[in-house]
């Protein structure tokens, strides 16, 4: 198996160090196209599909596997060891954030800080715990989900696109962003929204990067000061950036906020 | 408002422009009518806030990523909320454009009732057929694992048909093997029964033959007695000394001949079962005592020590007269095959292996009997010669009816021998006085 195919794993950029950008839940790779190449030039920059997503190989995809984050987060590792990479700032979006929480949990020694972007230990409210969400909300997603691919929405690409060797269908493919797999993506969807994650937050022995959105309903204040308290050596910062995607509403705050952090902690 | 707006505020479907931070900054009339909001109080809200809570998250994670990742999105299925809590479906069309350097995000959307109702159905039926074929792959697994379980208990009962099958062959074998064997019994049975049958009609023919014979032979043996007797007391003339010799060996012989007959005849009516048996308690003693008188004359004769060590007050339950007759013939045979200066015993013994029998041996020290001869001499008309000078005295039947009156009275006869020192005869006869333990 190749982790680089199936994966699609695009490197650029060069440095002595890695920024490897994880996208979210609904979406691919391409969600960093306004923000990646702004440290291709002094960082190697990662970016890659979770299977299941994006331009990845379905045919890898295991349900079981991806039942959980545990399986989203060990795409993670198998890719860090493909390239071999070490000393990884790992830039997450949304659910990734705690995708990357647990690769780096699982094996610290390849990562040096966590970006975070609108991150989540769990969506759902608990006793005297504010998540945003009630059950019932997260069931109504996956009715609109449901609706949505059923056949009308944009977001099913048909199977031809997934030909590579068919150069004459990248305009296509470009414009198939964030299609998906109805399955997968309730599967995803599922990992995400149900899972818990506040027990991982205390195993983290990096230092780390939340940025927090303002008016964001997926993860409102609450949930990152939840976050900023519980995650050690973590640094909160609040965007002026309303919504849940920053990198692709705001780039240039969301770049400049990252700059500053990694210059404040590039020794 | 400009007049495209005017226009579109006529128009049956909401049409409502954001900006590129998602805050509505145009919306018809159509919308603010089914809303139930002024326009004043609409622009400046984020677009995000029209929506159900399950909206908003589809559409910050999906929709909002599509818009700005391709520029437009179409036909998106999103649930709006009024500000009552009212929710109705919407089909939404986006188109990112750029107008007087602003970015804006204009939207045309539908009401999707009858849609809506076509898409329940039809996620409702997705569901039903779903939920239907996961029930169906359980009913199967059931189905497979009843099968499964089926084709063991099949299996099972195959095997335990081929065994009874087996057994049933087997029973069938030893049936038959029986049944030759039961008509080979029965065969055999057949065969003795014939076999006896002949022998019985034979035995029964000899007897009556040796009967009648013996009466045939009687009849004139008596005649010559009887003649003899009259010729010798000098009935027909004077007799002279070598006649009276010559009639007392004509006597002799013929009570000899006589003696013969009547053994013949005792045997044949014992061996033809017309012997009836008449027990009774006896006392050894006094069975003792009336041999004695008449053994003891013959015993002094023949220059012969008789040594009684019998125990008199032995109480026997047997016929007198048959007991005697056999001792009889036990001890008359001793005294005939001991020699002068020889001894005879007489014991009694309990029996330890049987209960309720007693012994009486005669033991004698004459010349004895060969081994191999020691059955043969309770077999009819078999005899031992005291030596082959010695006259042959007796018939032979005299051992074989002493075993069948033993016999018929519940006892048994046997017999022990040496060569050179002696013959032991073992009378074995039921005891009256038993105490069994």
């Amino acid at each position: 198996m190749n982790v680089i195919e199936r994966n699609n794993v695009r490197v650029s950029g060069t440095g002595p160090q890695t920024m490897l950008f994880a996208h979210g839940f609904g979406c691919d790779q391409n969600m960093w196209r306004y923000v990646a190449p702004a440290f291709a030039d002094r960082y190697r920059v990662v970016l890659f599909d979770y299977v299941g997503s994006g331009q990845s190989e379905k045919a890898h995809y295991d349900r079981d596997r991806y039942a959980s984050l545990e399986g989203y987060a060990q795409d993670v590792l198998d890719v860090v060891h493909a390239l071999d990479l070490r000393n990884v700032t790992f830039v997450g979006h949304s659910v990734s954030s705690m995708i990357g929480v647990l690769a780096a949990n699982r094996e610290p020694e390849r990562f040096e800080r966590l970006i975070l972007i609108g991150p989540s230990p769990r969506y759902i409210n608990d006793d005297g715990y504010v998540g945003g969400f009630e059950r019932a909300d997260i069931d109504g997603l996956f009715e609109m989900m449901d609706k949505n691919f059923i056949g009308w929405a944009n977001f099913l690409a048909p199977a031809i696109m997934k030909n590579a060797d068919r150069p004459d269908l990248s305009e296509e493919l470009t414009a198939s962003f964030c299609s998906t797999d109805p399955i997968i993506a309730r599967n995803f969807a599922e990992a995400t929204f149900y899972a818990d994650n506040r027990g991982d937050l205390g195993n983290v022995s990096i230092p780390s990067l939340i940025l927090q959105c303002s008016d964001d309903m997926v993860a409102p204040f609450a949930v990152g000061d939840y976050l900023h308290s519980h995650l050690p050596g973590s640094t909160l910062r609040v965007m002026s950036a309303n919504g849940h995607c920053p990198h692709m509403s705001h780039p240039d705050e969301t770049i400049a906020l990252i700059e500053e952090y990694l210059g404040a902690t590039d020794a | 408002m400009t007049t495209p707006d005017v226009l579109l505020d006529c128009a049956p479907a909401f049409y409502l422009s954001i900006g590129d931070d998602g805050r509505v900054v145009q919306a018809n009339t159509t919308l603010l009518h089914r809303l139930g909001v002024t326009r004043e109080t609409i622009v400046g809200t984020h677009v995000e806030t029209l929506l159900s809570r399950a909206g908003r998250l589809f559409y910050q994670t999906h929709v909002f990523p599509l818009i700005r990742m391709q520029g437009h999105a179409e036909e998106i299925f999103l649930l709006v909320e009024t500000k009552s809590g009212e929710q109705f479906g919407t089909l939404w069309n986006f188109a990112r454009r750029t107008r007087n350097e602003e970015t804006y995000i204009d939207c045309v959307v539908i009401e999707v009732h009858e849609r809506r109702k076509y898409e329940d159905a039809l996620l409702q039926a997705k569901r039903q057929a779903e939920a239907a074929n996961k029930l169906l792959e359980k009913q199967a697994a059931i189905l497979a694992d009843q099968a499964m379980e089926l084709e063991a208990q099949h299996q099972q009962l195959t095997d335990q048909a081929a065994e009874l099958e087996e057994r049933a062959d087997e029973l069938q074998r030893a049936n038959a093997a029986l049944r030759d064997h039961s008509e080979l019994v029965e065969q055999e049975r057949h065969a003795a029964q014939e076999a006896r049958r002949i022998a019985d009609a034979a035995n029964l023919a000899k007897s009556e033959f040796l009967a009648t014979m013996s009466h045939e032979l009687r009849t004139p043996l008596n005649a010559i007695g009887g003649y003899t007797d009259l010729l010798a007391a000098g009935i027909y003339g004077p007799v002279t000394p070598e006649m009276s010799h010559a009639y007392d060996r004509i006597v002799r012989a013929q009570r000899h001949l006589l003696g013969l007959i009547n053994d013949v005849l005792n045997l044949a009516r014992i061996e033809s079962g017309r012997v009836d048996y008449t027990i009774a308690t006896v006392r050894f003693g006094d069975v003792i005592r009336e041999l004695r008188e008449m053994i003891d004359p013959q015993v002094s004769t023949a220059g012969i020590e008789f040594r009684d060590e019998a125990d008199d007050a032995l109480m026997l339950r047997v016929d007198h007269e048959k007991l005697v007759q056999i001792l009889l013939n036990l001890l008359s045979n001793a005294i005939k095959f001991t020699a002068h200066g020889g001894m005879i015993t007489l014991r009694s013994a309990t029996l330890i292996d049987r209960h309720g029998f007693v012994a009486i041996d005669i033991a004698d020290t004459g010349r004895g009997i060969p081994a191999e001869k020691l059955e043969a001499v309770f077999e009819p008309f078999v005899q031992v010669r005291a030596n082959a000078s010695a006259p042959n005295l007796g018939t032979g039947l005299g051992l074989a009816i002493s075993r069948n009156l033993a016999r018929g009275m519940g006892g048994d006869l046997s017999a022990t021998s040496e060569l050179g020192k002696g013959s032991a005869f073992r009378l074995i006869v039921p005891r009256a006085d038993d105490v069994r333990p």
